[in-house]
């Protein structure tokens, strides 16, 4: 079985618009979250959100796509950090469109991401948009894969909140079974009026900016952003710089509640064991845990029940979605890249929002910046509707 | 790995697999709907209600084979669009009611893998589970998927399949943008017709796949593949290369399922590719006259394969041509506008 490593990261969020920029609001312990500017909603005036802090039209420009139509803001901040990481693993562009690179891609909103123009087009009011091939979720895949004339494999997940995960998980396969040699993976999510409807109709958006594994914590804050992984076997690594390797994986469904995860975390720990199972460790070897930690009751109550029930010493953890806010199908990918930088420099970082840990269980979030640490092992958790549960380890090399 | 059971609901009477005795019925609408089942014996009532139709299309076909294969490890859909007639009507809703309180229903309903999460909730299968989107490759990728767990040993049954529903926003945006046909079109004419655009259908096909083979075994799944905008060269190189890598020469297939769907702008890809690599004693199905064109339909076409495969005799309306070599290796090529193409291989066992 081949080895997958990560040998280039792109990544655009609320706290920056690349790897340097969101480890240095990571280092500063700044957060993403605050009135959005470019959202057309209404609750842009009720609730928080972690939104990339410029215009579609400022975005488009800054990747070169001035003049290309039908861009949603799944596709713009798709193309941004995809161009990102094949840059930063010195891709050549015959490389990306090679048959033996494959592209594996997320997205729960995709091209709804333009509600208003998806209901004119939809029910025939006006003339036709620009967006007409952009609503699918898979249209932000397809046109990364036109765009670069990609030959190879490719796909589109949508497990909801899990997505990005499961992007990894199927382009580490690809690389280990020896059908690809590269693999691309990630996904994108633009802030929509429709995502925000939804979660207000649960109701599970929190009034304030997000307070995960807070013993007060009231819901989660929407956020938006795209990020991808260049993953290469160890043929094609050659002298680059290696980030760390996908070593574990798990996939559960916990087969509970269309929208709530049960709280004895069936899935959870189906899936986190797995993961550690397959890197070949034991619980105590996981250095640090990258948390769901969405900021609902349920899921952190679950998520630490679960922990709890693999570990008997719950190991540093958090959530870092009081930063990003949660980026839906976005999400297992921007917190792969937070693990990996931990990895590469040794340090974790400072947990927002988090003064009463949650009581029932002896374990507070990381709570200062620590450094000059030998990080072996991450465990990355993404759980979504539907009962998906997914869990990553990534490894120092 | 090896197809055990399987149940398709689609514009044509193959529930109970009567179109084999039947015959195709023809359709003259302008979106082919499937016909679905009676579900009130095997989902209660209020949980039928709320079920968008994907949803129900997909418990209908995996329910069953659920209850009868207990040791379903996992499961993996494709789905490009979900249940788009919720996520419609709960975008209509926020424009409507400007952002109003709305119920939460139709919204977890919409994202794509409430099929497969239902599926493991009724079934309480704990185990693997994912859903492809992929847009026209979306069922391939969830074979391909399958493929990779049981390689890796992961698991030893699945549950797999594509789910497709029509909604009228849908059908509208598709049409704006050249999909389908501007005049009215009988099914039975549907691939002879020579204009632009095809028919819109839906349907859900779900399979019950084995790592090993048995004696209960209908049909093995060989390998799957794809490429997205690919030339006529590359197209037909493609092929090849998928056929050599599974120890394969194109003399050996004697069945070819293509996806023609009457759209003379794209069409020439399947007259072009069994013309340059397939000889004239193939036999050549067609299916989408039968069902319309949808993202996954290429699982109803896996469908149609394995019970030729299994010896039945399909309708007369499939056959483009018909060779007279025994079916031992089947292959379906279908793209999506053109745009993207997936390859899936079959052969008896």
């Amino acid at each position: 079985m081949n080895r997958v490593f990560v040998t280039g990261m792109g990544v655009i969020s609320s706290i920056g618009s690349n790897v340097e920029e969101n480890r240095t609001s990571l280092l500063s312990a700044k957060t993403g979250i605050g009135k959005a500017s470019f959202m057309q909603s209404r609750y842009v005036e009720q609730f928080p959100f972690g939104e990339v802090p410029y215009s579609s039209e400022h975005l488009l420009n800054s990747g070169g796509m001035k003049l290309e139509k039908g861009m949603t803001r799944t596709d713009i901040l798709a193309t941004l950090a995809f161009q990102e990481a094949c840059t930063d693993a010195s891709l050549t562009t015959a490389q990306i469109a090679a048959y033996d690179t494959a592209f594996m891609s997320a997205s729960t909103v995709g091209g709804m991401s333009m509600t208003d123009e998806l209901y004119k087009d939809g029910n025939h009011l006006g003339p036709p948009s620009e967006y007409l091939s952009s609503y699918i979720c898979g249209a932000h895949t397809l046109k990364l894969v036109k765009r670069y004339g990609m030959k190879g494999l490719s796909s589109t997940i949508n497990t909801a909140c899990s997505s990005s995960a499961n992007a990894i998980m199927m382009g580490s396969k690809l690389i280990q079974s020896g059908r690809a040699k590269r693999a691309i993976v990630g996904g994108a999510e633009g802030l929509a009026k429709f995502t925000v409807n939804g979660f207000n109709a649960l109701r599970i958006l929190s009034a304030n900016p997000c307070t995960p594994f807070d013993e007060n914590r009231t819901g989660l804050t929407l956020g938006e952003g795209a990020a991808y992984l260049v993953l290469e076997d160890e043929t094609s690594v050659g002298d680059k710089t290696v980030y760390g390797e996908i070593s574990g994986y798990g996939n559960s469904n916990d087969a509970f509640h269309p929208s709530s995860i049960s709280d004895e975390a069936i899935g959870i720990i189906a899936s986190i064991k797995e993961a550690i199972r397959t890197a070949g460790l034991s619980p105590t070897q996981i250095d640090y845990i990258n948390a769901h930690g969405t900021g609902t009751v349920n899921n952190d109550y679950s998520e630490l029940y679960g922990i709890s029930q693999i570990f008997d010493t719950i190991p540093a953890y958090q959530s870092t979605k009081s930063y990003t806010g949660h980026t839906l199908a976005a999400a297992g990918v921007i917190e792969a890249i937070f693990s990996l930088l931990s990895i590469q420099y040794g340090e974790l970082y400072q947990s927002l929002n988090c003064p009463n840990p949650i009581e029932k269980f002896d374990a507070a979030p990381i709570l200062s910046y620590r450094n000059q640490l030998n990080i072996q092992h991450v465990l990355s958790n993404s759980f979504g509707f539907g009962g998906n549960c997914s869990s990553l380890v990534l490894s120092k090399v | 790995m090896y197809i055990r059971k399987m149940f398709c609901i689609s514009p044509q009477p193959t529930y109970g697999n009567e179109l084999f005795e039947q015959g195709a019925e023809e359709h003259t609408e302008s979106q082919f709907w499937a016909k679905e089942p009676k579900y009130k014996s095997m989902v209660p009532l209020n949980l039928l209600r709320r079920m968008s139709k994907s949803v129900r299309m997909g418990v209908g076909t995996g329910l069953p084979l659920i209850n009868e294969f207990e040791d379903i490890e996992g499961i993996i859909i494709g789905s490009a669009n979900g249940s788009i007639k919720k996520s419609i009507r709960f975008l209509n809703q926020i424009v409507e009611y400007n952002e109003g309180t709305l119920t939460p229903t139709d919204f977890v309903q919409s994202t794509s893998n409430s099929i497969a999460g239902t599926l493991a909730l009724m079934g309480k299968i704990t185990g693997y589970n994912n859903t492809h989107v992929n847009n026209g490759i979306a069922f391939e990728a969830a074979l391909l998927d399958a493929i990779l767990l049981f390689e890796a040993g992961k698991a030893k049954r699945l549950l797999i399949g594509g789910v497709e529903e029509i909604s009228q926003a849908n059908y509208n945006i598709d049409k704006l943008r050249g999909m389908f046909k501007e005049e009215a079109v009988r099914s039975t004419e549907l691939l002879a017709s020579k204009t632009k655009g095809t028919v819109s259908g839906e349907g859900a096909a779900l399979f019950v796949v084995d790592a090993q083979v048995s004696s209960s075994s209908i049909a093995e799944i060989i390998d799957v593949d794809q490429i997205c905008y690919p030339t006529k060269e590359e197209i037909v190189e493609k092929i090849h290369h998928f056929l050599e890598k599974n120890q394969l020469e194109a003399s050996a297939i004697d069945s070819l399922f293509l996806g023609y769907n009457g759209d003379i702008r794209t069409d020439f890809y399947y007259n072009w590719v069994s013309e340059k690599l397939f000889g004239k004693e193939v036999s050549i199905y067609a299916y989408k006259n039968l069902v319309g064109d949808y993202y996954t339909v290429s699982s109803f076409a896996m469908w149609m394969a394995a019970h030729l495969i299994d010896g039945q005799t399909l309708p007369k309306e499939t056959i483009v041509r018909q060779g007279q070599r025994p079916v031992k290796n089947v292959l379906i090529y279908n793209h999506y506008e053109g745009t993207q193409h997936g390859l899936i291989l079959l052969r008896s066992c």
